[in-house]
């Protein structure tokens, strides 16, 4: 993503089309009955894609300062990680939690 | 010497000029609100994720309990209305005023689409018992969702006061921080509705 790139009234529409048909697809994604990890890798990829949509297309986060850039994208890329770990390792960070809460 | 001629209300003007890179989009001091809002999500987000590792039959169980449809209402509202004001800002760059007043009004509309969602909602979920004492899952779930809904209502004011000051007079082509500042709250809000909605609605 180059920086300062401009982004026209067509590419929002566009972006506002795809983040409504991801809306309506995801929910059937999440609603599946199918292996828990793997739903659960879906439904965040496709959060995933969403989150990159609204930072990129509407937040114009890719001219924004680098550290309110990392920082934003911290938070959405490491909310998508957390979704697919603690779905799968769910029973260590029981584990883990458990001993430190006591 | 320069000449300031006014420009009349909708005056075609060149396309929207890219950000300089690096810049502070609205104001430091809504990012530094923002990212208030953030940690606040981050800390909710991890009791969610430790709640979920140890009761996890409650919140396999509990989407079910949710209503999908009213789930991806609010989804949809607050993208419309994200979109709206990611135009508006777009039509102040281009210095049309009546224009950018329209698409804010817009997305004050299907704003106001999420409380109204939320009515609905909360009334399907008491008839159906699912109060306070519904369980972990369901104590989550007001938690997260009532947090968010209070950053909604900051949110609504705010875009009133925007309004307001867009019809006034206040924001220029040129000048137009404020109206930045808020579509930036405005989007970091949406932001976490998108994370929020796939954790209750989808994966329990």
């Amino acid at each position: 993503m180059s920086p300062g790139r401009k982004i026209s009234d067509r590419k929002i529409d566009l972006a506002w089309l795809l983040l409504v048909l991801l809306s309506l697809g995801g929910a059937g994604i999440g609603r599946a009955d199918a292996n828990a990890v793997l739903v659960a890798t879906g439904v965040a990829l496709v959060m995933a894609l969403k989150l990159h949509l609204v930072c990129t297309v509407f937040l114009e986060l890719h001219a924004a300062h680098p550290r309110i850039r990392g920082a934003v994208r911290l938070f959405c890329h490491g909310m998508t990680a957390l979704v697919i770990l603690t779905t799968a390792f769910g029973d260590t960070l029981s584990r883990l939690t458990g001993a430190l809460i006591g | 010497m320069t000449l300031a001629v006014p420009l009349p209300l909708d005056a075609p003007g060149p396309a929207p000029t890219a950000a300089p890179a690096g810049r502070i989009p609205g104001s430091k001091a809504m990012w530094v609100g923002i990212f208030c809002e953030i940690t606040e999500f981050a800390l909710l987000f991890a009791v969610f994720f430790v709640a979920r590792a140890h009761h996890p039959e409650a919140f396999r169980a509990g989407p079910a309990q949710l209503s999908l449809l009213a789930g991806t209402g609010y989804t949809l509202m607050l993208l419309t209305s994200g979109w709206c004001v990611a135009r508006a800002l777009h039509a102040m760059r281009r210095g049309e005023r009546a224009a950018c007043l329209r698409w804010m009004a817009a997305g004050f509309v299907f704003g106001l689409g999420y409380p109204a969602i939320k009515v609905f909602e909360l009334q399907r979920n008491f008839a159906l018992g699912l109060d306070g004492s519904g369980g972990v899952f369901i104590v989550s779930y007001y938690y997260l969702t009532f947090t968010h809904l209070v950053h909604v209502f900051w949110g609504l004011l705010g875009m009133l006061w925007v309004i307001a000051r867009t019809g006034f007079g206040a924001y220029t082509r040129d000048e137009h921080s404020g109206l930045e500042a808020f579509a930036c709250y405005w989007h970091v809000t949406d932001m976490i509705w998108l994370m929020i909605f796939p954790l209750f609605y989808l994966l329990g």
